[in-house]
């Protein structure tokens, strides 16, 4: 695609300008960076988590509704894990911390559903990091045929 | 979101016997579909923890995350600042991989963690400078001018940070414009109007007399 004239003065410019930036002073952060991803590999990999008062392991990293299928607890999750529907919604009771940063995507379902709460999240997005115990807001009812 | 469901079935799940849950074909997270071969190798070496994928990451991608962290800090910031953004984005980094699915470059991934966190500092520095203005009056809180083209270090510096953002990442890292629009968490089209504006206001600035 061509540029005008300006715009490719103004991006020269710009890339010049970069060029002369200063380079980074601390020079023991590529080894804290190395720390700190082999103390984040060397976590354990199960983390203990409360899902509608039944105490359950979840992998470190995966969802809560992952935690909750495999272990047999059963989460209403009508688009198959997609951030459509939030029939998936839990409330957090408690470790609210220990679950990964909402991204927006989830962040845009929640509202989209009108649930403004911080503490609701969507189990099919919210990773573990650490204990937390949550509740579900739709649980499934009655019996599911075989 | 689709990629979800694999990881659920790789699990082991029981979700065919849960009620309306379609079977929905998808990719593997570890396969990381949408990297390239290396980049897929270096993400999976970094996940295990391996020094040396550390320090190849480190040296590859800190000095283009220093400069974009520069940038949006825009002359107003010392370097010490964009330091300490720096080291701020690599520790958040390394907690996050796990988390990355792939789905994006692992530069594109690691400057929107250098931009929310660049964001969030301005954000409280303008609360402070907020504060010690009107404690006490007239204290410059400029930093060290830039050597080089000073007419347009002035004009990037009365830009709006994410316009100085949006500018280094489309010409100087040459970030296409869905790139952009994942770093800067708006969609693409609000990110071609906005890097319009950046460009207007850049030329305004720019045929302003100092």
């Amino acid at each position: 695609m061509n540029r005008p004239a300006d715009e490719t003065a103004i991006a020269v410019r710009l890339r010049n300008t970069a060029d002369e930036m200063p380079q980074t002073r601390d020079v023991g952060l590529r080894e804290r960076f190395a720390a700190r991803l082999r103390d984040v590999a060397s976590r354990p990999d199960q983390v203990p988590i409360e899902f509608d008062g039944n105490k359950i392991g979840a992998r470190h990293g995966g969802t809560l509704l992952a935690a909750a299928l495999k272990s047999r607890t059963r989460l209403m999750h009508l688009c198959g894990a997609r951030t459509l529907c939030a029939t998936c919604r839990v409330k957090v009771t408690a470790g609210a911390e220990n679950l990964a940063p909402m991204s927006p995507l989830e962040r845009l379902s929640l509202r989209y559903h009108l649930s403004f709460s911080s503490r609701t999240r969507l189990a099919c997005q919210a990773r573990v990091v650490g204990p937390v115990a949550v509740e579900s807001v739709f649980p499934l009812c009655g019996e599911l045929s075989e | 979101m689709a990629t979800n469901d694999r990881e659920l079935q790789q699990e082991g799940s029981n979700r065919d016997r849960m009620a309306n849950a379609p079977a929905c074909a998808s990719l593997a997270v570890e396969e990381s579909p949408s990297l390239p071969v290396d980049e897929a190798r270096l993400l999976a070496r970094l996940r295990r923890g391996d020094r040396d994928a550390a320090g190849e990451f480190y040296d590859h991608y800190a000095p283009r995350i220093h400069r974009f962290i520069l940038r949006a800090l825009g002359g107003f910031s010392s370097p010490p600042d964009a330091d300490d953004l720096l080291q701020d984005t690599f520790l958040a980094l390394a907690e996050a991989l796990p988390f990355f699915r792939g789905d994006a470059a692992l530069f594109t991934f690691a400057c929107a963690i250098a931009h929310r966190k660049t964001m969030s500092f301005l954000r409280s520095s303008a609360r402070r400078a907020r504060i010690v203005s009107a404690l006490e009056p007239a204290e410059s809180t400029a930093g060290a001018p830039l050597s080089g083209d000073a007419t347009l270090h002035r004009a990037l510096a009365a830009l709006k940070p994410q316009y100085r953002e949006l500018l280094h990442l489309k010409y100087v890292e040459e970030a296409t414009t869905a790139e952009i629009a994942t770093i800067v968490e708006a969609t693409e089209h609000a990110v071609e109007s906005k890097l319009k504006r950046a460009r207007d206001a850049l030329r305004r600035k720019l045929q302003e007399r100092p």
